[in-house]
């Protein structure tokens, strides 16, 4: 097992132990995951902190909602991220809209012909990696920035000066090749 | 409006995760996730996929004070005064008394401002505190001699270490010279928590050659938050 995964699970053990009260493994948990997330919600507030504020109230709710995950439905992280991304796209609008910010996977060259014939590997989360580069880049631009930036369709459009219908297809179609690649 | 079409509720779904759904049209959307199980488990799919695209970014360093805000806000919080009387080593009881003399003698701190000291001293020997560290609000650590230090063997090293937590074991600071202050960046240290183990032990020439202390310990002592 790779560290990446080992960590995944190391993860789900400790939000487990939390929901039995376990403050101690709440602050491993902590250490384990607040580094990412903290990047994480930098990147979807545009702001450090709204950004640790976000971090800090997701991770008390974890704390006061342990009992609500259920590992059988999927990874402590998973979890986490959700919780930490419907906080600040619910809550806070982004302090500022940076069109020239760099995200990850921008740099990625777009893939050759046949760009949904990406192979499914059965890590999940690199298979996502994977998929994403086999998306050409107009599709997968405007699918990161509501990833990491937390932009609405109509907030891509105006960042990109693209039609809304445009942005909506491209959207779309980026969503079915990813589907499809995952095979979801 | 949730669509009939089976492709289209899968293209929704795909789009609510990603954010992409607000206000009314989300709470629409939660609302059917909590009654269609097999939607739902599609939604957990996407979420657990995108994991994979929060791992693409690098790690932010945590802010110092955030954790102490946070065991606060959750009430998990111990008073230091309290972690002490719990640790029944006495050299721990001794470094409370310590710190407490060590920071009237110092006399009123400087900027930036420390959030964390500890006071090392030699196993077993807690009347005779050999270093001061300090941690400031900006993550940096400063460790200063406090004594005279003379009885080091020129052939080995002084090397610093760090224990978090135990899963983990000891991580290095460093290599230590006798006598000397030092300042260690906060990207180095890390984030420093109350209770967290810091130790000075004696290594061969330039370190241990394990990533872990291979020698006696020479000073010893926990952080404790001011």
């Amino acid at each position: 097992m790779d560290e990446s995964n080992h960590q995944l699970e190391q993860a789900t053990v400790l939000l487990l132990a939390c929901a039995r009260g376990d403050a101690k493994a709440f602050q491993r948990l902590y250490r384990l995951e607040a580094p990412r997330m903290l990047a994480l919600a930098r990147r979807l507030s545009g702001d450090p902190e709204l950004a640790e504020e976000a971090l800090q109230d997701t991770f008390v709710q974890v704390w006061r909602n342990a009992v609500r995950f259920h590992s059988e439905k999927g990874s402590a992280r998973a979890w986490l991220y959700a919780l930490l991304r419907y906080r600040l796209i619910n809550q806070h609008r982004r302090a500022k809209r940076d069109d020239a910010e760099a995200l990850p996977g921008d740099d990625w060259p777009d893939p050759g012909p046949n760009p949904e014939q990406c192979s499914m590997q059965s890590d999940q989360r690199r298979a996502m990696q994977e998929c994403l580069r086999g998306l050409q880049g107009d599709r997968r631009r405007p699918i990161l920035m509501a990833f990491y930036q937390g932009f609405t369709y109509e907030q891509i459009a105006e960042t990109l000066a693209v039609p809304l219908g445009t942005i909506k297809s491209r959207v779309r179609t980026g969503l079915k090749g990813l589907q499809e690649c995952l095979r979801l | 409006m949730i669509p009939d079409n089976q492709e289209e509720q899968r293209l929704l779904i795909a789009e609510y995760v990603l954010g992409l759904h607000r206000g009314e049209q989300a709470v629409e959307i939660e609302r059917w996730l909590a009654e269609d199980e097999q939607a739902a488990r599609q939604a957990a799919y996407w979420r657990e996929h995108w994991v994979g695209a929060a791992e693409l970014l690098e790690p932010a360093r945590l802010p110092p004070g955030l954790w102490r805000r946070l065991a606060r806000e959750t009430g998990i919080a111990v008073p230091w005064w309290r972690g002490l009387w719990q640790s029944t080593p006495a050299w721990r009881f001794a470094s409370a008394a310590l710190l407490v003399a060590l920071v009237l003698a110092v006399g009123p701190l400087r900027q930036p401002a420390p959030v964390y000291t500890v006071v090392l001293q030699a196993p077993g020997e807690a009347a005779q505190p050999g270093w001061r560290i300090t941690v400031a609000d900006n993550g940096d650590l400063q460790l200063t001699p406090l004594a005279q230090q003379t009885d080091y063997r020129a052939d080995r090293s002084v090397q610093f270490w760090t224990l978090e937590n135990n899963a983990e074991g000891p991580r290095s600071l460093g290599l230590v010279e006798p006598g000397r202050s030092l300042v260690i960046p906060a990207e180095q240290v890390g984030g420093v928590e109350s209770g967290q183990l810091f130790e000075l032990t004696l290594e061969p020439p330039g370190g241990s050659p394990e990533p872990r202390p291979t020698g006696p310990v020479l000073f010893i002592g926990r952080a404790v938050a001011l």
